[in-house]
């Protein structure tokens, strides 16, 4: 089995975090994103982590720090949201040109993932896999791909519909599937016409009469796609205790309440934060932060803020 | 640069047209005869010393400012301010230098047409300057964020108007299907706004939506050194009642009630 792991989006809707660094990159408890996901993947499987050419830098670099496993960076050719290949126009790519004829483990680089792909992969037989998580909330469950099961035989998808206006199921795709290598000529056709509907090869699998499998989890699974879902992502990580690099420091009069992180060369002095993420070498100086993601370099004093995302390099003193 | 080449070319335009002003009144009320009886040298030197003090008036009622529109009530009020003003200065000016009074109906001449041809020279400048900042490459580009009906509205306005600062793009943070809002180009999501601002040379933002980036896009004007402009819609404030205050030194945007008498003062 190949792994692929899709990270070629430009994440527009985390701006300005994104502005500069890729989604899968962005530090969850001090890590990458794709860092968590790549633990959960068993060891031996390659990997190739598809990205676009803005990117390319900071990918090669993240590749150098995994260890566990073998990892290829593969860039498309594209250097703007609106010359994107598409995600399975992506997959297509890759399984044309460097002619792949394993099983595939489809990954989405922006999804964090609580269960064990391990676990995942176990319930491979040879039909496609996916693995889905009950939202439980079928208004929620319309910005995902969501998955109708067999009442039967609740292993078996009967139907999938990528981002239904009317979901008929909380069951949502969590980004995480395995394409056995005898459909891989479907996917590069459907890819041919879709490049950009990753969900929809299934309804293709569905059209063409391949059964489908699906393995539902309960632990925790988040698409980071907004500024909410990777605060929430964040603190149910840390659990609401706090968390600082070793290289941050913080006085005695500040106070850290919840899920905090602290990351390198941070300092915190006479300020209270309350579930915030600080990407790193900051200074917060009497300040009252709640809800707040704080990209790295910034400068923060006598100033208040609730729900904020902060850019690189933001530097707010108020006078007082 | 060519703001600051029109600016001085509308000071001097200024500094002639007052002069000329009270030439003219001289003439108006002597004859044009040259008089013994009142010498015309000492009135010009006169004339001459008020015109910088009558110059630094307007000025310090931001008469020359791109934003102020030539034919507002509140741009005529400031006009008549100060060319009473300049009649004010001249009389005492002409009193310490001579010491002696002069013709009454003299003074209304000159401030009279000092008024009215200060006025007209301004609103004809604005006019030319309008379209020589708008040109093909213009002075000021704006950069509009968000899609909505307000940012269309204000577009709207600022070309109709021939506003200096002209929309040349847009951007929003959600995205949208749309490729053009009043005819200006939609150009993406917030990632494009370092290319966008290089690219149009974008001298002025304009946030028509988005409130939470507000602190985000500020940090970009900070650091390219662009204007920010927010539209009080933004922040829910709709009914154009809105004006930005002082209390006790510290800036607030305050909204009250313009029926209130005391509100006036």
């Amino acid at each position: 089995m190949q792994g692929f792991i899709l990270a070629g989006g430009f994440a527009t809707r985390l701006w300005p975090l994104t502005e500069d660094r890729a989604k899968p990159l962005l530090p969850l408890a001090g890590i990458p994103l794709l860092s968590h996901l790549v633990m959960k993947i068993p060891v031996g499987i390659p990997l190739t982590v598809s990205t676009n050419a803005v990117f390319a830098d900071a990918f090669h670099a993240w590749a150098k720090t995994i260890k566990t496993h073998t990892v290829t960076i593969r860039i498309e050719d594209t250097e703007k949201d609106d010359h994107k290949l598409g995600a399975l126009g992506a997959v297509r790519v890759w399984l044309q040109e460097e002619n792949i004829t394993d099983d595939v483990l489809l990954l989405a680089g922006d999804n964090y993932v609580g269960f064990s792909i391990a676990d995942f992969i176990a319930d491979f037989k040879a039909n496609p896999l996916l693995a889905a998580y009950d939202i439980q909330d079928k208004e929620l469950a319309r910005a995902f791909g969501t998955v109708i099961l067999n009442d039967a035989d609740q292993t078996e998808v009967l139907g999938f519909e990528e981002k239904p206006a009317k979901p008929k199921s909380t069951l949502v795709s969590t980004g995480c599937y395995v394409l056995p290598k005898e459909y891989l000529s479907v996917v590069i056709r459907f890819a041919e016409e879709h490049p950009d509907n990753i969900g929809g090869v299934f309804e293709e699998f569905l059209k063409q009469q391949i059964r489908v499998d699906c393995r539902v989890f309960t632990e925790l699974w988040r698409d980071i796609g907004s500024f909410q879902s990777y605060l929430e992502m964040h603190e149910a990580l840390l659990e609401g205790k706090p968390l600082a690099d070793p290289t941050a420091s913080i006085d005695d009069q500040s106070t850290l309440e919840g899920s905090v992180f602290l990351g390198p060369k941070t300092t915190v002095k006479r300020s209270r934060l309350k579930n915030c993420l600080l990407f790193g070498n900051t200074t917060v100086e009497d300040c009252v932060l709640e809800d707040c993601i704080i990209d790295a370099d910034c400068r923060l004093e006598h100033v208040d803020f609730t729900g904020k995302m902060l850019r690189r390099g933001s530097i707010l003193t108020k006078k007082v | 640069m060519r703001r600051g080449l029109l600016l001085l070319l509308w000071l001097s335009g200024d500094v002639l047209l007052f002069i000329g002003a009270y030439a003219i009144a001289y003439f108006l009320r002597v004859g044009f005869l040259i008089s013994t009886d009142f010498p015309i040298a000492p009135y010009l030197q006169t004339v001459i010393i008020v015109t910088p003090l009558w110059l630094g008036v307007l000025l310090s009622l931001r008469t020359f400012a791109l934003t102020r529109i030539q034919t507002s009530i509140r741009n005529i009020l400031y006009i008549f301010y100060a060319a009473v003003m300049g009649m004010a200065l001249f009389s005492l000016a002409f009193y310490f230098t001579q010491g002696t009074f002069f013709s009454r109906l003299m003074l209304i001449y000159a401030g009279t047409l000092s008024f009215i041809g200060t006025l007209l020279w301004h609103i004809a400048f604005d006019q030319w300057q309008r379209k020589l900042l708008r040109g093909k490459r213009p002075a000021y580009p704006l950069l509009v964020i968000g899609v909505n009906r307000e940012a269309e509205r204000m577009i709207t306005l600022l070309n109709e108007k021939q506003s200096v600062f002209k929309p040349v793009a847009i951007l929003d943070s959600r995205g949208t299907s749309e490729k053009e809002l009043a005819g200006v180009p939609v150009k993406g999501k917030l990632n494009k706004l370092e290319e966008v601002i290089k690219q149009d040379r974008i001298t002025h933002i304009l946030q028509c939506a988005d409130l939470e980036h507000t602190l985000n896009l500020l940090t970009v004007c900070r650091e390219h050194g662009l204007t920010y402009l927010l539209l009080p819609s933004v922040l829910g404030i709709i009914q154009g009642d809105e004006k930005v205050e002082s209390i006790e030194g510290q800036p607030v945007t305050m909204v009250s009630q313009k029926s209130s008498f005391f509100g006036l003062f």
